[in-house]
């Protein structure tokens, strides 16, 4: 803002501090507050700025809302992202699906078993 | 579409996947490691939990029985050959175009008929002989099973020919 000063405006301010004149002085100096009051060049805000600020600080604040969406089936959505959450399913299902697996592996084997005694003690022209 | 939708439907995916594949593999794995290096008798001494002197007996008897075995069912693939060559070449069924049955065929189904039913009495005795050897209670559940296994086949057959009246017959 140094930049912005008006050289203009100094130029009067040097002139009269060469006067000797103290009554002069006082009005040269009330001149002087008037003449740097008037040089601050500040840029013309937007229109409705302070109150473009307040709302966006207000939006700042306020909580994040998802908009559009259905509230349990996002809440679910966040409980099934837990990484903890998602392993342990993941855990639990690949567990059981191996153990009916191994279940109903061994019940195939089983009747395998049987079908091969079978056929060899009664073949299948005799059934 | 809503994205927590796509989010749970994908880790419903993802988790039927998962089972689905564990389920599958563990199923393989033990169908083929339980199958391998097994004899023909070890359901039965599995089934019919046989302890291995029961086991030892039940084995003399199977190797017994199946050069017997065998040698019934060259006989009754050599009769169903004789049969095939007395239907002839343009017949169906023993049916002769024009006529009947013709006699060779007819008397080659009675013999392939007298064979069948001299093997299946041969195994029914070999089904007896091997349930004395297992304890009682054993022994009638095997000789209940072996007889549904191989007979009932025909049982289902005549009852469905029958209709409800044949549902009548226990033999």
């Amino acid at each position: 803002m140094g930049g912005g000063q008006n050289p203009a405006a100094l130029e009067p301010m040097n002139k009269e501090n060469i006067n000797p004149d103290p009554g002069s002085a006082e009005a040269g100096e009330a001149r002087l507050g008037a003449l740097l009051r008037e040089s601050r060049v500040s840029p013309a805000l937007p229109p409705r700025f302070q109150e473009g600020v307040w709302r966006r600080i207000e939006e700042a604040a306020a909580p994040v809302k998802v908009t559009g969406g259905i509230p349990w089936l996002d809440a679910l959505t966040a409980l099934v992202l837990r990484p903890r959450l998602a392993m342990a399913t993941a855990a639990v299902l690949m567990v059981a699906g191996a153990l009916l697996g191994v279940r109903e592996g061994s019940q195939m084997a089983h009747q395998d078993a049987q079908a091969r005694y079978l056929a060899v003690v009664a073949p299948n022209s005799l059934r | 579409m809503n994205r927590s939708l796509v989010i749970l439907l994908g880790a419903l995916v993802l988790g039927a996947a998962l089972f689905g594949g564990s389920y599958a593999v563990s199923q393989r794995v033990c169908r083929n490691c339980m199958s391998k290096s097994v004899s023909d008798l070890d359901w039965l001494q599995k089934e019919f939990h046989l302890n291995d002197a029961e086991m030892a007996r039940i084995q003399k008897l199977h190797e017994g029985y199946l050069p017997k075995c065998a040698e019934m069912c060259a006989k009754i693939a050599a009769k169903k050959s004789e049969l095939e060559t007395a239907l002839g070449p343009n017949t169906h069924v023993g049916v002769n175009s024009t006529t009947n049955v013709n006699p060779v065929a007819q008397q080659k189904l009675v013999e392939l008929a007298a064979l069948r039913a001299q093997c299946q009495s041969q195994m029914l005795q070999h089904f007896i002989e091997v349930s004395q050897t297992m304890p009682p209670e054993q022994g009638r559940r095997y000789l209940a099973e072996m007889q549904r296994l191989t007979l009932g086949f025909h049982e289902q057959t005549e009852s469905s020919m029958s209709g409800s009246a044949g549902h009548e017959h226990h033999h």
